[in-house]
């Protein structure tokens, strides 16, 4: 086990270098750079050269992407070229308000789609069925944004609820609920109508075992892993954070720090973003191949049989 | 599920603190004022002037003041200054409002003021450009500035939001700076900035308000909704569209117009632009009123030239050819371009009249105008190719196109020499057009040497008609800038410079 963590975790090597070299590389496509960015044109290019020479931004792209691999090896992320802050520094800031909408939303997509998923499945081509379908439908056509304006529109607007500019957690949350659990909803429909159709269930049900021992016993514990899949993929996703979401509702997280960093071309943040996200997925998927490991013994013995 | 949901807002509303949005925003001695224009995308999260475009939140949240400021005319008025003498051509006395004083209660003297313009001059990137200092003495209430060269506009220079006067002793800690205006910051943000009352204010006004709270919000519609919900008591920066939602009578609109142009350059190496008559007829094809009244939706003023007429030397000084399809027609004509095949264009020698007009759309005004422009030329017979791109750069690089447009602030600090110099003489780093003209570097060696604000408004005049009659670029639209506010609030206005927002006199009724 120590020996599989050992080399997923030198397999992030060669990823991480490969990614940041690709990404620094695509920056010099740009026609500009920081500094125009900074100035928009509206100062001299003798101020300009200056500002360019204390970035670093005059040397050839090589020694650029040197000097900055170089002060990654050393723990140095570097400072924005933007605000003159760490790195490490804004990262911090902006991780914990991240974190936080990544945790509640999660919780609540869980909470709302497995429910709604069993029932639907249990409830097949019946009412409930035909309207969990019909919300995860909408759920799932309706981009981020407009579910977001429009939560406002009527949580805050209509009903005045909730706060608009609050540092409450729960609308940004819901939105990005509405649309993940809309996914989870119809996976799990999907997994536990393929499970009641299995032999061991119609076993049961000869037994005389109730629907919902059946239900909790046995298919419960039968989806955990493709929703462990799914979530695996939506904590990846959201720890990068969700910056239109963000934007909407003021959330000072990590998305929309690094939409403003590209923006900007404020290189080492973005660079240090593109790190971030290589470990997450390296990481959760990892995490997510123990717990499928731990979980499910049929994976842990396929490998051993 | 409906319970469920019920559940979860009510936690979200104990979470949260606060049930409903507008408890913060009735509160009168609390302001609370939405803006896009702060951020670390707008390279101003922070209040020390010293730092990048900081200063403009220093200026505009009322935490710090310049030595002079700008009317409503953007003329220069004493404001920590006194008064000044020009002692000669390289060297200016100031004289320090006695009375002044930083928040922290301490007196603003010369040694003060020395301090702060030095450690300016040290430590920002554009101000030791601009000013050019080589001196700076202190003797009591008076400090005197020596240059290294003529610096007509040196006052004006020291009036932008880098010149704002801080105690340099009270260091830079959470970019917090200690000024000298209402109010002082307690908390900054990259998202936010608290602001309390300066109980030591030495302005005449008094500062009414306790506490001010200024909010970052870049989403157009949330601001919006966050007006409407009267969680705000005043927004800057609303989408165009919105602002008539905010026509009633539980609102008030304070608008101004700004030196923001939306102009276009004629690229002089393009061989048809070479022709007068050519550029002129594009110029008179432009139908800048309806342009500015259906597509900006009223939110700015037809333009003449690069200044707004709110300017000694803006568009009320100068002139240029009117609206006129026909006359426009006939200029073509008068240079052989007549559609002689019936296409529907303009063309000479067998070649139709076909330009590639090259813009940007980071300014959302900016692909709007290249599209009025379009349909305007269409109707004179003249074929436009548009390419809207924030790519640009590499296009202007290249030399590909015949029209560049772009929004640009030409009098930032009151003077128009800096416009000159950058976009309009030859060589100039942004005279993306190669316009070349003699009288207009004659014009500007002369500005550059004179003194006295209405001797430089004379020049200024000139150039800007030498431009016009040059037809060498045309200028669509003067951005006007929109305040909408609860109508409570009073002493909240949108000033021409764009550098003043909160004052002493803003309070709520």
């Amino acid at each position: 086990m120590r020996k599989y963590i050992l080399s997923r975790m030198i397999q992030l090597v060669p990823i991480l270098l490969g990614i940041t070299f690709l990404t620094f590389g695509m920056m010099q496509f740009t026609a500009d750079d920081a500094v125009d960015k900074i100035y928009e044109g509206s100062v001299s290019e003798e101020i300009k050269s200056a500002k360019r020479a204390e970035l670093g931004l005059d040397k050839n792209f090589m020694i650029q992407y040197g000097n900055w691999l170089g002060g990654v090896i050393t723990g140095d992320m570097g400072r924005s070229f933007i605000s003159g802050k760490l790195v490490f520094e804004t990262f911090a800031e902006k991780l914990p308000a991240t974190i936080e909408l990544m945790l509640v939303s999660i919780l609540l997509t869980i909470l709302i789609a497995t429910p709604a998923g069993i029932l639907a499945a249990v409830k097949q081509n019946k009412f409930p069925d035909y309207l969990i379908r019909a919300l995860s439908f909408i759920g799932n056509s309706m981009p981020n944004f407009f579910v977001g304006l429009l939560l406002i529109y009527f949580l805050a607007l209509k009903l005045n609820l909730l706060p608009i500019i609050g540092a409450s957690v729960i609308m940004p949350a819901l939105t990005l609920t509405i649309s993940m659990g809309a996914k989870y909803t119809r996976q799990i429909r999907a997994v536990v109508l393929e499970e009641l159709k299995k032999p061991y269930v119609m076993g049961a049900r000869s037994r005389g075992v109730s629907e919902f021992t059946i239900l909790t016993k046995s298919v419960l514990p039968s989806i955990l892993v493709p929703v462990i899949t799914l979530l695996a993929l939506s904590i990846g996703s959201l720890l990068g954070g969700t910056a239109i979401v963000e934007t909407i509702f003021m959330w000072d997280g990590v998305g929309k720090m690094a939409v403003d960093a590209i923006l900007m071309r404020d290189y080492p943040l973005i660079q240090a973003y593109v790190v971030w996200m290589a470990i997450i997925y390296v990481v959760i998927n990892l995490a997510a191949d123990l717990l499928y490991r731990f979980l499910d013994p049929r994976i842990r013995y396929g490998e051993n049989g | 599920m409906k319970k469920f949901l019920a559940a979860m807002i009510s936690a979200g509303i104990l979470i949260s603190g606060c049930g409903g949005g507008n408890s913060v925003a009735d509160d009168k001695n609390t302001f609370t004022y939405g803006t896009v224009a702060y951020g670390v995308a707008m390279e101003n999260a922070g209040t020390n002037p010293h730092e990048s475009y900081s200063g403009w939140s220093t200026i505009r949240y009322g935490i710090g003041e310049t030595l002079f400021k700008f009317n409503e005319h953007m003329e220069l008025e004493p404001w920590i200054a006194e008064s000044f003498a020009q002692i000669d051509d390289y060297t200016v006395q100031i004289k320090i409002n006695d009375a002044a004083v930083f928040s922290n209660g301490k007196k603003v003297d010369g040694e003060a003021v020395k301090k702060c313009l030095e450690h300016l001059i040290a430590n920002h990137d554009r101000a030791p450009h601009d000013l050019k200092i080589s001196a700076i003495t202190a003797d009591g209430q008076t400090v005197t500035i020596t240059s290294t060269e003529k610096v007509p506009a040196l006052l004006n220079y020291l009036s932008d939001p880098y010149g704002c006067i801080i105690d340099i002793d009270a260091g830079f800690d959470d970019k917090i700076v200690v000024g000298t205006g209402p109010y002082r910051a307690v908390k900054v943000t990259d998202t936010q900035i608290d602001l309390v009352r300066n109980e030591n204010y030495w302005g005449a006004v008094k500062p009414k308000l306790e506490k001010i709270i200024v909010r970052s919000i870049t989403d157009g519609d949330t601001l919006t909704m966050a007006m409407q919900n009267g969680e705000l008591d005043a927004v800057q920066g609303l989408p165009y569209s919105s602002l008539k939602l905010f026509d009633n009578d539980n609102f008030k609109i304070s608008q101004v117009d700004t030196s923001r142009v939306y102009q276009a350059a004629f690229n002089f190496d393009t061989p048809e632009l070479q022709d007068l008559n050519v550029r002129r007829a594009i110029s008179m094809a432009i139908d800048k009123e309806n342009f500015t009244k259906v597509l900006l939706d009223g939110n700015g003023t037809a333009a003449v030239g690069p200044f707004p007429a709110n300017l000694s030397f803006g568009d009320n000084a100068v002139h240029a050819a009117a609206y006129d399809l026909d006359g426009a027609k006939n200029l073509l004509a008068e240079s052989g371009w007549i559609d002689t095949d019936g296409d529907g264009y303009v063309d000479k020698d067998g070649k139709n009249l076909e330009l590639r007009y090259l813009t940007y759309t980071s300014r959302q005004e900016l692909p709007l105008l290249a599209e009025a422009a379009q349909a305007n030329l269409k109707k004179i017979g003249v074929k436009l190719n548009v390419n809207a791109t924030d790519n640009y750069k590499t296009f202007l690089r290249d030399g590909e196109y015949d029209i560049f447009s772009k929004a640009i602030v030409t009098a930032p600090t009151g003077d128009a020499e800096y416009y000159f110099t950058s976009h309009i003489v030859s060589g100039a780093v942004d005279n993306a057009g190669h316009y070349d003209s003699a009288e207009i570097s004659r014009l500007e060696n002369e500005l550059h040497n004179t003194f006295g604000a209405a001797n430089r408004s004379a020049l200024a005049v000139q150039m800007s008609q030498q431009i016009l009659d040059d037809c060498a670029l045309f200028y669509a639209s003067h951005l006007r800038m929109s305040f909408v506010m609860k109508n409570n609030v009073v002493g909240f206005y949108a000033h021409p410079s764009d550098y003043y927002e909160i004052t002493a006199e803003l309070e709520k009724k």
